[in-house]
């Protein structure tokens, strides 16, 4: 089922956004509303390469719009775990949670992005390569028995 | 486990900013209330399995956010949504005058012809109350859709609006039914409805 990091962007929605947004970049004139509402539809995008686009353009803005950079900051963390850094998606939602600790939403999209690690296998994944193998080994054997168990 | 969920239902909560939408869910969902609750940002997402009518479901819930900036992207998270839950805050009549330009806003953007709409009027709690439950209902049933009051805070009213939303589109198969690769066997399907509550709802 879709959630935050899985439901995709309509393509008619990322056309149009991205009209707008190359209408004001030909007239050397983008407001932060159109970058973000095009950013916003990329992040979702299924194609990596618009992700990280995406990427790009919310990174300029948290620079440059102090206003919204709560909204950046979460969809940036939104686009890396889509792009699976998912330490990178960790590091943003850790600075997002100390200007606002406790804040739901992030902290649910902190639990969404481990949960998806875990399932990918890939816990454990700051410290050493020798555990990293051994946990992969371990999945691998996890997923093993599940095959199994089906049939 | 998955296997005995009967359908999975995409719900929508819209309306103003500061109405308490997120308020509800996380009531709803975690049986827990954030008097400094943040605003949301664009849209957030929360699960919750259910029993009702002897079925079990799983609930997609999308909260929007109702702020101005986010209004040019919610609306094509309203695709495909069976149910949606318009909250105003009883406290405030400007949010309930809103409540029109979101039921516009459904219906334009909506793509199930018979999505289940449910109206909460929510923060009973608060003493200054500018819109009575009788103006609400009114305009609840003019619409055609249900009216629930509830109280994030206090938990009134919370549970028994999404039981009723869910009750409502689990009693329309056209919603869901032919989402379903196998068709399993419904509590009361088929059965005239029964709800005491039907179209216009009692109030807690
Ligand atoms: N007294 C009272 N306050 C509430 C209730 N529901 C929400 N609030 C408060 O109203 C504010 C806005 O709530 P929120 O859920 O963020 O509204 P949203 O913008 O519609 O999601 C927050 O400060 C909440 O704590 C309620 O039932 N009673
Ligand atoms: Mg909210």
């Amino acid at each position: 089922m879709a959630d935050v990091l899985s439901e995709i962007v309509l393509p008619e929605d990322l056309k149009k956004f991205e009209k707008i947004y190359h209408e004001q970049l030909y007239k050397n004139d983008v407001t932060p509303k159109a970058q973000f509402e095009y950013a916003w539809c990329l992040v979702r995008s299924k194609y990596p390469a618009d992700i990280q686009k995406g990427i790009m353009l919310l990174e300029e803005l948290y620079k440059t719009h102090e206003e919204g950079q709560r909204d950046y900051l979460y969809y940036l963390a939104i686009g890396s775990a889509r792009l699976k850094e998912y330490s990178k998606a960790l590091n943003y939602v850790r600075s997002f949670l100390s200007i606002e600790p406790g804040n739901q939403q992030v902290v649910s999209l902190e639990q969404t992005i481990k949960k998806k690690m875990e399932k990918e296998g890939l816990v454990g994944m700051a410290v050493t390569g020798g555990i990293v193998l051994a946990v992969g080994a371990i999945v691998g054997f996890g997923m093993a028995i599940a095959s199994k168990a089906k049939s | 486990m998955d296997e005995d969920i009967l359908t999975t239902l995409k719900i929508l909560i819209i309306g103003e900013s500061g109405v308490g939408k997120s308020s509800l869910l996380l009531r709803f969902t975690e049986d827990n209330f954030d008097p400094e609750q943040t605003l949301t940002i664009g849209v957030d997402f929360k699960t919750k399995r259910l029993n009702i009518d002897g079925s079990r479901v799983k609930l997609a819930i999308w909260d929007t956010a109702g702020q101005e900036r986010f209004r040019t992207l919610t609306p094509s998270y309203y695709r495909d949504a069976q149910g949606a839950i318009l909250v105003f805050d009883v406290s405030s009549y400007a949010t309930f005058s809103k409540l029109e330009m979101w039921l516009n806003e459904l219906e334009t953007y909506s793509t199930k012809n018979d999505i289940i709409k449910m109206i909460v009027g929510n923060k009973i709690d608060v003493d200054k109350r500018e819109v009575s439950r009788e103006e609400a209902m009114r305009f609840a049933k003019r619409h055609h859709t249900l009216y629930i009051e509830a109280s994030a805070k206090t938990k009134d009213g919370v549970e028994s609006a999404f039981e009723e939303l869910v009750h409502k589109i689990i009693q329309t198969p056209n919603l869901w039914d032919s989402y379903e690769m196998n068709n399993i066997h419904i509590g009361n399907k088929g059965q005239p409805n029964q709800s005491t509550c039907a179209g216009y709802c009692s109030l807690v």
